[in-house]
């Protein structure tokens, strides 16, 4: 599992593996929260106390680089629209649908500010691989 | 330069058909023996998939502050025809209708030289900016509706501008095409709480001094003369429009598969202009570019306030000179090949430039031509142009928008640290301000292509004209 930034002169580009596709997953709502909320790092689930703010939700796509899309998106829309800092995720991926559990806490200035917001996910290069028997991605965030 | 690519001029440059599989038109842009070195890869691949999208008219354009993005190249420009070609998210972004605007102070930089930093300070508490900002306007969604048919003219219905300030944006800050029924409950509900609010990333507000006039009649058509403190501000359509985009891709990128369209980038995703998906695209486009301009408009108020109270002058001697788009899609009228034809111009990190008699510029600019506000970086010289009648025949009325980025984020922040680039720009005489200093390491002047360098293009192609350089006093960074 692991996130590595690569270089993109305008924006955001991550590259996220995991070793099955829910890892994967896991990783990319990750990677994309820290680049939000750079002061305050998402952590692998079972790091942290209860968190203050839960939400569980299914996305159901067309195949599966619209899913992650699509659960990114959705994880972003309920970040801004709830004013939540996610940190931890639990996902299981079936076919071309999951079913996400994000756990946070409300956002506060002080706490979580500094980061860049994200735009949008891009289509542009989302394509799941694998590679050496682990799941990779390159997701390019606009910021 | 890179390989296969032509040069036809003495900053013009062409993608012939074949740089990629299915291209239909020739790929043009523009670059001088300076910026040539800066070119990616990446970004003229990203102009030739362009050239392979249905109904595309001419050429697929970049201007002079061409690079890599996603979809289209930022600085990309792409006429559609309105019966047989496409409209894409990928050709607009997900910052709908993000713009730029310029608005003149009666004030000269000698007179805000004693308390500059106070009045920064003061704008800075009065414009929410950052991650997470919310709006101290609480507004109904019935009210939202309205704004996003109305744009700018909503929010000077309600207090928040002056009547002529509407003459004085694009599209007189409204797309009409707008309909509230292409906008999800979604994106109502992350619009409703951030109207009024700057963002982050290169998002700013800055105070400027103008420097130098370059076209006295122009300059004072425009209301510009040197030494006088202006105001720019550089913002979008917030998580609405970044809603509207992704919600309308997911539903063009099933449609382009429905109507057979092969693309080389998903990011492409598009659909027949008179398709049901694109009118619907349009629509919701065309809302969220509209809550761009009122958010605008809100945000000069703010700073109107803030200034009239400071210094004890009136709000109506803070005229706005101009708002422009730059990332959009617009229905117009140009003449192709000595034919009058109806398009879909897509502009991506460009900027509008109509010509001196074109239709919507406003009257007190005819015989000049559209003004054009190119932001430079945070140490860099900005500049006002104006829109020409070349740029009508060669780039369907386009110019460029910005410097264009060199650096990536990430190297910026590994070459420098925030508090050196403040300290070093406050060396200068520029008082930056920003929640916290990685914004500020991020948008490093370095960080930037040179502003000149990108003007003295766009001036020696003639698809604008310079008509005065302001360099920072003073800046905001979302």
């Amino acid at each position: 599992m692991g996130i590595e930034q690569l270089d993109h002169t305008a924006d955001v580009l991550i590259r996220v593996s995991g070793d099955t596709l829910d890892d994967l997953f896991e990783e990319a709502a990750r990677a994309m929260f820290q680049v939000i909320f750079p002061a305050h790092p998402a952590e692998p689930h079972d790091r942290r106390e209860t968190a203050a703010r839960v939400h569980t939700f299914t996305t159901e796509s067309d195949d599966i680089d619209s899913l992650l899309h699509d659960y990114l998106s959705e994880l972003l829309f309920i970040s801004d629209a709830e004013g939540v800092v996610f940190s931890r995720f639990s996902v299981k991926v079936r076919d071309t649908s999951l079913v996400c559990t994000a756990e946070g806490e409300p956002f506060d200035p002080e706490k979580h500010g500094g980061g860049m917001e994200i735009k949008g996910i891009s289509y542009s290069g989302l394509h799941i691989i694998k590679k050496h028997g682990a799941h990779v991605v390159d997701i390019l965030f606009d910021v | 330069m890179l390989k296969g690519i032509t040069r036809i001029g003495e900053c013009e440059w062409e993608v012939p058909i074949g740089y990629v599989p299915d291209m239909r038109v020739p790929g043009r842009f523009f670059l001088s023996d300076e910026l040539a070195p800066s070119l990616e890869e990446g970004a003229v691949r990203q102009l030739a998939h362009v050239a392979t999208m249905p109904g595309i008219v001419k050429y697929s354009l970049a201007m002079p502050d061409i690079h890599w993005g996603y979809g289209f190249p930022i600085g990309g420009v792409a006429a559609f025809d309105m019966e047989t070609g496409v409209i894409s998210p990928g050709g607009v972004g997900f910052d709908i209708n993000c713009g730029v605007r310029l608005m003149t102070t009666p004030l000269t930089a000698d007179e805000i030289a004693s308390n500059k930093r106070e009045v920064i300070e003061a704008v800075f508490r009065a414009v929410p900016t950052g991650v997470g900002s919310r709006s101290s306007v609480t507004i109904s969604s019935g009210e939202l509706d309205r704004m996003m048919v109305k744009g700018a003219a909503w929010a000077v219905e309600h207090g928040f501008g002056l009547e002529a300030d509407l003459a004085c944006c694009e599209e007189q800050g409204c797309m009409q095409q707008a309909d509230t029924a292409a906008v999800s409950g979604k994106a109502k509900t992350r619009g409703m709480p951030q109207l009024g609010t700057l963002g982050s990333g290169n998002h700013f507000l800055e105070f400027q001094v103008v420097a130098e006039v370059y076209d006295e009649a122009a300059a004072a058509a425009f209301g510009v003369e040197v030494g006088q403190v202006c105001i720019m501000i550089h913002c979008g359509s917030r998580g609405l429009g970044h809603q509207v985009c992704t919600d309308h891709l997911k539903v063009l990128e099933q449609a382009a598969r429905r109507y057979q369209i092969q693309l080389p980038d998903r990011q492409l995703a598009c659909a027949p202009l008179t398709s049901p998906e694109g009118e619907a695209y349009f629509k919701g486009m065309a809302c969220a570019a509209n809550y761009a301009w009122a958010n605008r408009q809100m945000i000069m108020h703010s700073t109107r306030k803030v200034m009239e109270k400071m210094y004890d002058i009136d709000y109506e001697d803070m005229p706005l000179v101009y708002d422009v788009a730059h990332n959009v899609a617009k229905r117009e009228e140009h003449m192709v090949d000595g034919r009058r034809r109806q398009l879909c111009v897509h502009r991506k990190g460009a900027t509008r430039a109509f010509g001196p008699d074109c239709h919507d510029v406003p009257e007190r600019y005819s015989g000049v031509g559209q003004p054009v506000i190119i932001p430079g970086s945070m140490g860099t010289s900005s500049y006002l142009l104006h829109g020409t009648e070349t740029a009508m025949v060669r780039t369907f009325g386009s110019t460029c928008h910005g410097a264009g980025r060199v650096l990536s984020r990430t190297k910026a922040k590994k070459m420098m640290r925030g508090q050196d680039v403040r300290a070093r720009l406050l060396k200068r005489g520029i008082y930056v301000r920003a929640h916290h200093d990685s914004a500020i390491a991020e948008e490093a002047p370095e960080s930037y292509k040179p502003s000149d360098e990108v003007v003295n293009v766009v001036n020696a192609v003639g698809i604008s004209r310079p008509v005065a350089r302001l360099e920072p006093l003073g800046v905001i960074k979302g």
